[in-house]
């Protein structure tokens, strides 16, 4: 709740002002320059705290409390999995020409998406993926982004046949969790946001590649948030483990 | 009896009659020129940072997207700080090794936040909110200037009341489409005026007199 340079130069020329026009009556009283509107007694978004002890006055909930409206109890939308009937279903790997792990079938995944794709869905999926994505996976999907051009390891094509017959659960799991180099941009994305940047890149997927089998199914009947009611604002660095920094 | 005033003090007492007049109002002056200086309200200040983060680099080079850092500017009244991980997002492989960034994978590593320093702060008396600025079509440059192009971000405008109101009067001379918000290249004259009287309309924007009351921004 420190005064910062310029309403602290504004304060002295305020000050002085008022000094000059009542010097006499108020000088007892403007010997302690005070700026209690300017910086009141509450914390701003990100606002430095010195009571907590990481300096954060934006606190994580407490362990084990659930925010009204975010139980999160809906499974397939909130992980994008299911339990496989079969518990040792496996998923298959094998190792690639430079000794990476590729994993090729998600047994757990969810096949269909579990709330109903419309053309919004589709839009709001591609703002999303302009912002989120493009810099590291490029505009079509290629993994040809700015960043990538920069230096940072190039993540593999939409458009390969491994991809394009992974289930949109794991796409969505990709974003949740994050894959291998690629870190978790759950924190940075709703579910909801998530689900639309899945079926964005379906899409891009279906462009480039008309005639394969790829379908759009939902399971559009199940009682999940609609997108709307899903995307609710997020408070500020309050929600959850994952948040950092990012204190004022 | 001597004359204690000359016949030239008639002047001089003229002459000061003027003068005080004169010296108040070039006083008067000499003090709205000094309260709307950058000194005192610190336009165009550079404000140095614990990190030689570079907007210039990131939105201007790399094309990232505000919102992939401020996240919550579409939300929310603030427009959101880019947590430590949403840095490490890249730089964990990108210039992992690189000295200037060591404050960052400190902060990682500790759990402790980065302590930015505050280039805009309003007084706490003002409210502000970003959401709707950004639901109606106020672009990111139209406050905050060319930020693409800015290695350390400086105050564009004055954050005075007067800048508020005088967008507050007749928005319509300065709003866009929704979908250019974002687009740090937009120009002004990129819509013509009747375009944006119309966007005035389909965005609902209210009454002048609604958004110049003082209970809009002072509550
Ligand atoms: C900072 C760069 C970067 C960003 C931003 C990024 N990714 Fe990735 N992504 C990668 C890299 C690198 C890989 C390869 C990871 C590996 O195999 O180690 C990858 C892999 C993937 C994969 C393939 C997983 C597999 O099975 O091989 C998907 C799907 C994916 N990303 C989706 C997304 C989506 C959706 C977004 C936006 C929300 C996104 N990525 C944002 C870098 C990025
Ligand atoms: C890669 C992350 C990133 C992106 C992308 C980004 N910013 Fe920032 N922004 C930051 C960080 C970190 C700071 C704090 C350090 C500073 O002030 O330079 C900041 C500070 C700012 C500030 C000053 C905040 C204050 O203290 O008053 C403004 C204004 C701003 N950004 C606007 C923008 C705009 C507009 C865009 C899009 C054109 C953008 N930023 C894109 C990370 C980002
Ligand atoms: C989406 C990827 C991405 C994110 C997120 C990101 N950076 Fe960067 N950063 C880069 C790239 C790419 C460069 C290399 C810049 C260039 O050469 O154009 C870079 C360079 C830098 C540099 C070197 C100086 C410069 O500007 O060239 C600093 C310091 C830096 N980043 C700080 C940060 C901080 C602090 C954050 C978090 C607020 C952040 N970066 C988030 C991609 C990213
Ligand atoms: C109507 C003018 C206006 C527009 C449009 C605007 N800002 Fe701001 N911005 C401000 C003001 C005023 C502040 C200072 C707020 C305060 O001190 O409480 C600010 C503060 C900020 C901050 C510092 C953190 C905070 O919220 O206090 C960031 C970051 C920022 N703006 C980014 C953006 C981005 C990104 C956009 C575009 C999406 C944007 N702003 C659009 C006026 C604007
Ligand atoms: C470039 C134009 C512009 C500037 C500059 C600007 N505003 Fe606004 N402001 C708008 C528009 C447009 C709206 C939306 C009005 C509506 O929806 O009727 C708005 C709405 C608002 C609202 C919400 C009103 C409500 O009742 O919810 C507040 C509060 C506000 N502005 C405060 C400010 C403050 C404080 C500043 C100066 C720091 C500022 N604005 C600068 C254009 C601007
Ligand atoms: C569009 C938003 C807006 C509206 C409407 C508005 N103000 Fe303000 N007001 C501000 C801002 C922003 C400041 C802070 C100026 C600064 O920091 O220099 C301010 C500051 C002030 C101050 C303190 C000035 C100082 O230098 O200490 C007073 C007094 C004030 N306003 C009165 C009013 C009154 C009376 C009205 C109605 C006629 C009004 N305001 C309407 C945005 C607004």
């Amino acid at each position: 709740m420190s005064l910062n340079k310029r309403n602290e130069r504004r304060l002295y020329l305020r000050s002085a002002l008022i000094l000059a026009a009542v010097c006499g009556l108020l000088l007892t009283e403007a010997c302690g320059v005070r700026s209690d509107m300017q910086d009141q007694p509450r914390y701003d978004a990100y606002e430095k705290s010195d009571f907590f002890a990481d300096g954060r006055s934006s606190r994580d909930y407490p362990e084990g409390t659930v925010a009204r409206g975010h139980l999160e109890d809906n499974k397939a939308f909130f992980t994008g999995k299911i339990d496989n009937p079969d518990p040792n279903a496996q998923a298959a790997t094998s190792t690639d020409a430079n000794g990476n792990t590729v994993v090729s079938s998600f047994p757990n995944a969810v096949t269909e998406f579990p709330l109903p794709v419309t053309k919004e869905l589709i839009d709001r999926g591609e703002d999303r993926y302009k912002i989120y994505c493009m810099v590291c996976h490029g505009q079509f999907g290629d993994g040809d982004g700015m960043v990538v051009r920069r230096g940072f390891p190039k993540p593999p094509t939409y458009h390969d046949d491994r991809l394009r017959n992974a289930p949109v659960g794991h796409f969505f799991d990709v974003i949740t969790n994050g894959w291998g180099k690629m870190n978790s941009y759950g924190y940075q994305v709703q579910a909801a946001d998530r689900w639309a940047i899945v079926a964005y890149i379906r899409a891009l997927q279906l462009s480039r590649n008309p005639d394969s089998n790829l379908k759009m199914t939902s399971t559009a009947n199940s009682n999940t948030a609609t997108p709307a009611a899903a995307a609710k604002p997020q408070a500020p660095a309050a929600n959850g483990a994952t948040n950092k920094g990012g204190a004022k | 009896m001597a004359q204690i005033f000359r016949k030239s003090a008639n002047n001089i007492a003229k002459i000061s009659m003027v003068s005080v007049v004169l010296l108040a109002g070039v006083g008067f002056y000499a003090w709205t020129q000094l309260a709307r200086s950058s000194y005192l309200t610190g336009q165009y200040l550079e404000i140095q940072q614990p990190v030689q983060f570079s907007h210039k680099h990131h939105v201007g080079d790399d094309g990232i997207d505000c919102r992939y850092c401020h996240q919550t500017v579409e939300t929310t009244a603030s427009a959101g700080m880019p947590s430590t991980q949403t840095c490490m997002n890249c730089h964990s492989q990108l210039w992992a090794d690189a000295p200037y960034l060591e404050p960052i994978r400190a902060s990682f590593r500790d759990n402790k936040p980065i302590q930015w320093n505050r280039v805009h702060d309003l007084p706490e008396y003002v409210y502000f909110n970003h959401s709707i600025h950004i639901a109606k079509g106020v672009g990111c440059s139209t406050c905050h200037g060319p930020v693409d192009k800015m290695p350390t971000v400086y105050e564009e405008n004055t954050l005075q009341m007067e800048w508020c109101i005088q967008c507050h009067r007749e928005p319509e001379k300065f709003i866009r489409p929704r979908s250019e918000v974002f687009n740090m290249a937009y120009r002004p004259d990129d819509t013509d005026q009747a375009t944006r009287d119309q966007l005035k309309v389909d965005y609902k924007i209210r009454s002048r007199e609604m958004l110049t009351s003082c209970s809009t921004c002072h509550r």
